[in-house]
């Protein structure tokens, strides 16, 4: 969470209010999460420890810090941990300031979401238009080619980090009425 | 507004290629062909052997592209977005992607593709796949990961692109290859062939794949990196840390307008990993072995 994020750069290229309120969602010290469901705080990261207390959907929440599917939150008075994915992190949305910030953010550039504020620094950005005015690039190619790592390289960096490979089917499409959860369109 | 603006793109470059247009007759023809050696994958994640081809199967199936054809369309794409964003210069970073993004994909249903990762040079937040095995974060990205199992995460978002293909799917349906067109293939011998195939290859990259694409990515990476002993939650934590961003800041700008909002990719993933990955045990973050970038 301490970790410096890409809002001052960014600051640099647009309107200062556009910076200060990227930091506000992005860099407190607090950072601070919505309910997107109901769901138990439990005195631990896992699901069966003791339930001490519970969210609501739309519940403010400030997120203390993450262990793996778990989030340590202090919900009011209560404190604990709830799934990671029943929260989403920042503002609500809907009631929020980042719906402001983002539309501050689409005067500042003109338009929204043309990507022209990174541009617009002199750092270099990956537009659509820069993607497409994109020229072949053998050399830089051959050069990422020549990082690749054969499987038995891969294998001992993941014995070092003891990494062990686990047995676990892909997920099925909770959206698709059948199994066939592979092409569709 | 989307849909219309892709079809504009595409009609232009076919226009350029000379492609002809593939109608479903040709596509039927090619079906009925003897089906070519499979590709060394998994069937697609809950897929049973067809047993009639339905209109998704036409469209979808990827027959006819070569292993040699989808390694030249890869390196086009990869070529031209590296034109567009070469890579960090620090081989020691280069060096680290390579590994981990290996020992992932080397779970996938494709592990013995000629898997090339890197870091490029851009402040936006986004991470692209090429046909063939490339992969690519950039360093905007990589720079707000937090350890070594959300970078896992993130590049098996990407090899689970790689291993269905997305990309050739899409190819296919704005008919830019052939669905086993000898026409076509021999066109592809050489890279300006190529090119005038698919045009700027990293245009694609400006595209962006369906929604149902990056869900099934989604759900491929958690599994993906899983396998590889990571913390399930590596990928999740990236797309809440994304989301957390203003909609409109334009280091998110591309990334927003080619993939669902991480908002929607978290509550298809919630569903999708259930409680699945509650007792996994002795999984790992490695916080400690993040290889720093400037």
């Amino acid at each position: 969470m301490s970790k410096a994020k890409p809002a001052g750069l960014l600051a640099a290229g647009v309107a200062l209010v556009l910076g200060a309120a990227l930091a506000l969602g992005a860099a407190t010290a607090q950072e601070t999460g919505t309910a997107l469901k109901p769901d138990d705080v439990k005195a631990e990261p896992f699901k069966d420890a003791k339930t001490v207390g519970r969210i609501a959907k739309g519940d403010r929440v400030e997120i203390l810090a993450r262990q793996s599917g778990w989030l340590q939150v202090k919900a009011g008075a209560k404190r604990g941990w709830v799934r990671m994915l029943s929260v989403r992190r920042g503002q609500a949305a809907g009631t929020n300031v980042g719906q402001e910030v983002g539309g501050i953010a689409g005067i500042a550039t003109g338009r929204a979401g043309t990507g022209q504020v990174v541009s617009s620094t002199g750092v270099r950005g990956l537009s659509e238009e820069e993607l497409k005015a994109a020229k072949f690039d053998e050399a830089e190619l051959r050069r990422a080619e020549a990082f690749a790592v054969a499987a038995a390289a891969a294998q001992a960096f993941a014995a070092q980090g003891k990494l062990a490979v686990r047995e676990i089917a892909f997920l099925a499409d909770p959206k698709a009425a059948n199994p066939q959860a592979g092409a569709r369109r | 507004m989307r849909t219309g603006a892709l079809a504009c793109i595409f009609a232009g470059l076919a226009l350029a290629a000379g492609a002809r247009a593939v109608d479903l007759d040709d596509l039927r023809k090619a079906l009925e062909k003897p089906k070519q050696q499979p590709a060394p994958g998994e069937p697609a994640p809950g897929q049973p052997a067809k047993s009639k081809p339905d209109l998704s199967d036409l469209l979808g199936a990827v027959r006819g592209v070569s292993p040699e054809e989808e390694a030249a369309i890869g390196r086009q794409i990869a070529g031209n977005l590296l034109g567009a964003a070469p890579l960090v210069a620090d081989a020691k970073l280069q060096a680290y992607v390579n590994r981990v993004g290996r020992w992932v994909a080397l779970r996938s249903g494709r592990p013995d593709l000629k898997w090339t990762f890197g870091v490029i040079e851009s402040a936006d937040i986004n991470a692209f796949a090429a046909p063939g095995g490339y992969v690519f974060v950039t360093r905007g990205l990589y720079a707000r990961l937090q350890d070594e199992a959300q970078l896992a995460g993130v590049l098996a978002h990407e090899i689970g692109h790689v291993q269905q293909k997305h990309h050739l799917k899409l190819l296919q349906q704005q008919q830019l290859i052939g669905a086993g067109s000898s026409i076509l293939s021999k066109k592809l011998k050489d890279k300006q062939s190529v090119q005038r195939l698919i045009g700027s290859g990293a245009e694609i990259c400006a595209r962006g794949l369906d929604k149902s694409a990056e869900f099934e990515a989604d759900r491929i990476g958690v599994v993906l990196a899983t396998r590889a002993g990571y913390d399930p939650y590596g990928l999740p934590a990236v797309l809440q840390d994304i989301g957390a961003l203003s909609k409109d800041a334009g280091s998110v700008a591309l990334l927003f307008k080619t993939h669902p909002h991480p908002d929607e990719r978290l509550a298809q993933l919630s569903e999708a990993m259930g409680e699945r990955f509650d007792g996994i045990q002795g999984a790992r973050n490695l916080p400690e072995r993040l290889h720093p970038v400037k």
